[in-house]
């Protein structure tokens, strides 16, 4: 890992080439981690370096635990956008729902630092509304955040149901059809999706016909995402960034900016800066 | 498939006394699907010499010969040994070679044995076929360090492999590189020879097919409950399935994939290095290029799930493969079914439909995986043939 360093270090010293080209979209990542084992094993350095080479503009970070999100925002505070996970830990997605521990952790880093948004936390049908994620919601309620959901449409009616203006960002856009992902969005106008970790709206740098037909019909509730679930996912940003670009290139430009790095520009650092 | 479900419900009328499980309809055919074995010898039609039996001596010869490297000590065969299951038995082979560091080679070196019935080749697929991945080792230089010009001259001074290579692809006179694709192809046809015997597991799959319990008996029942768990419960033959006990593609089972120059993406990087090689069966040395192997080359899709995807490996004979997965880090089949069983589900994605969950095995169900995994080995062993000067020899 110091020889990454040393070499990130080299590559931007010799080169401001190390930053993007003029030409090249900028790109607003909208599902990045830094957890734990993730801070352990990439230099924050490194990290940073990583986003930069990228050419991303934006970055919504959100780690187990918060600690990761904290040092990546105080390093580059002009990408990372921070989101307070409700995971102290890896390993929680599947008990934190009934943890009612979370919630003491997520109002001691509420009290202490800013976010744009609770999430990204993994929640299913019926499960929110278990008196823990009804919790969370109402923090959010009461701090004015959004919430990045990865949920099935089910979870994501009932977190409505619970805060009908709450602004809800879908993970993975539940992994559903676009067909579904469209009419989930002509329904909530307070929804945006993240398309993180999917393949199926472009295939060799041509764009899916029933996706397409979504990002028309809502130019402004995409956003792109690498999603670094594990830590060597990092080294993914930058190709994930490049693959990004390579089917944008398929849409209209306008359309192509928008889902890069506008939508969350507008949305999720416009949802930082209030809070601020 | 009708005479399975008949002897289903033959075996079912039984108890399950006498060494037999009762096994389900179900898992009678999911056990028919992993056989019959042998197959049929692999054949690639990208490469006009496979099968023919003068390249395969010329292959074999090939393939231990060290002075295809320059400095006289690689061939195929340091790293691939007979005696090892055509593997080298470490870890990584960088120890073998005197690299170390960022520089080391971080793989595990993969068996040979039925390697002829894949269609990726190298734990992230970088090659389609035999033939071109062979051209790695040979030219990169941690391993053979050898290049077309240093083969060339080689060939064309030995007259024992010079006459060889008039006798398959006739006169040595072509461009040096074109000859070295030619030599590759010859160890490609020997490599695809290497086909396992029959193992335990093939006598049993036979019995119950032709409705034989005593025979079956014979099996383990240790190895018939961990046959039971693998085709079942475990979901392990979703990707080790058929003959060959692999799907042939690539997956992420959670083992990390860090290596000291940074990470080893796997099937990811495979599908940019594949796309890039000029001797893909895209390129002007497959010898058929109408054939479906070239489509599937054209239509593989870049995808980010690819990012730390490996190769799924074939499991006949992989007791004696040690140390397993593509970077070598667990030295047991014991310490691979306790990957299994406490599998970091935090590691692998949530998308669609999991094949992947945590088994959380008790000590006797993880020794009957392992019983039914050693059971997959064959007790054959590779025997060269005596060829005389310039004739050729057999594998048997």
């Amino acid at each position: 890992m110091r020889l990454l360093t040393v070499l990130l270090t080299m590559g931007l010293a010799l080169a401001p080439a190390a930053a993007p080209a003029a030409a090249e979209l900028p790109i607003f990542d909208a599902h990045v981690h830094f957890s734990h084992d993730a801070a352990d094993q990439i230099a924050l350095s490194d990290a940073v370096a990583i986003l930069r080479k990228a050419g991303l503009k934006g970055a919504l970070v959100s780690s187990s635990d918060d600690a990761g999100t904290q040092k990546l925002y105080e390093a580059a505070p002009d990408i990372v956008v921070p989101e307070l996970r409700p995971y102290r830990r890896r390993g929680e997605i599947g008990s934190w729902v009934r943890d009612a521990t979370v919630i003491d952790y997520l109002e001691a880093r509420l009290k202490r630092y800013q976010y744009a948004a609770i999430g990204e936390f993994h929640l299913y049908g019926a499960d929110a509304d278990l008196p823990v994620p009804r919790r969370m919601v109402e923090l959010a309620k009461q701090h004015d955040l959004m919430l990045h959901a990865h949920s099935d449409a089910d979870a994501v009616e009932r977190l409505f149901a619970q805060w009908p203006q709450a602004r809800i960002l879908w993970a993975h856009s539940g992994f559903d059809q676009p067909q579904k992902v469209r009419a989930m969005l002509r329904k909530h106008t307070n929804l945006w999706a993240d398309l993180a970790f999917r393949t199926d709206q472009a295939s060799g740098g041509k764009v899916d016909a029933e996706w397409r037909k979504a990002f028309e019909e809502f130019p402004d509730r995409f956003m792109v995402g690498t999603d670094t679930f594990t830590p060597e996912r990092w080294y993914f940003i930058g190709e994930h960034a490049d693959w990004s670009r390579e089917w944008l290139k398929d849409l209209p430009p306008a359309l192509a900016e928008r889902i890069a790095w506008k939508n969350g520009e507008d949305v999720i650092r416009a949802a930082f800066a209030r809070r601020r | 498939m009708r005479l399975i479900a008949l002897l289903a419900a033959a075996l079912l009328a039984h108890d399950a006394a006498g060494g037999l499980l009762d096994f389900t309809a179900a898992e009678l055919r999911a056990i028919e699907r992993h056989g019959p074995w042998p197959p049929p010898a692999p054949r690639d039609p990208s490469n006009r010499v496979s099968g023919n039996a003068e390249a395969i001596a010329f292959g074999e010869l090939l393939f231990f010969d060290t002075r295809l490297s320059p400095n006289g000590a690689m061939s195929c065969g340091r790293c691939h040994q007979p005696g090892r299951a055509w593997t080298d038995g470490r870890r990584t082979p960088g120890g073998v070679i005197g690299a170390t560091g960022r520089d080391a080679l971080t793989r595990n070196t993969p068996t040979l044995w039925n390697a002829g019935f894949g269609r990726w080749f190298g734990w992230g697929g970088g090659s389609d076929t035999i033939w071109s991945f062979s051209l790695r080792p040979i030219r990169h230089p941690l391993e053979m360090g050898s290049s077309a010009a240093h083969m060339a001259r080689t060939l064309r001074a030995d007259p024992e492999l010079a006459c060889r290579y008039r006798r398959v692809f006739g006169e040595a006179g072509k461009p040096d590189e074109a000859l070295l694709v030619d030599v590759v192809k010859a160890i490609a046809a020997f490599v695809e020879t290497l086909v396992s015997a029959r193992s335990p597991f093939d006598e049993f799959r036979d019995a119950l097919a032709r409705g034989d319990r005593d025979a079956a008996a014979r099996y383990p029942l240790a190895a018939q409950r961990g046959l039971r768990r693998f085709v079942g419960e475990g979901n392990c033959s979703v990707c080790h399935f058929g003959p060959a006990f692999s799907n042939g593609e690539f997956g992420d089972i959670g083992v990390p994939f860090f290596v000291p120059s940074g990470v080893d993406s796997g099937r990811y990087a495979g599908i940019q290095r594949l796309r890039a090689d000029p001797h893909n069966l895209l390129g002007r040395f497959n010898d058929r290029p109408g054939d479906a192997g070239a489509a599937r080359t054209r239509h593989v899709q870049l995808q980010p799930r690819n990012f730390g995807e490996f190769k799924v490996p074939g499991l006949r004979n992989v007791a004696k493969t040690a140390p397993y997965m593509h970077d070598g880090s667990l030295a047991t089949l014991s310490d691979v079914v306790k990957h299994y069983s406490e599998l970091d589900e935090n590691r692998l994605h949530t998308e669609g439909e999991r094949i992947l969950r945590p088994l959380r095995l008790s000590p006797q169900a993880s020794a009957d995986l392992v019983a039914f995994l050693e059971s997959l080995s064959d007790t054959g062993r590779y025997v060269s043939g005596a060829p005389s000067r310039c004739a050729s020899r057999r594998v048997q």
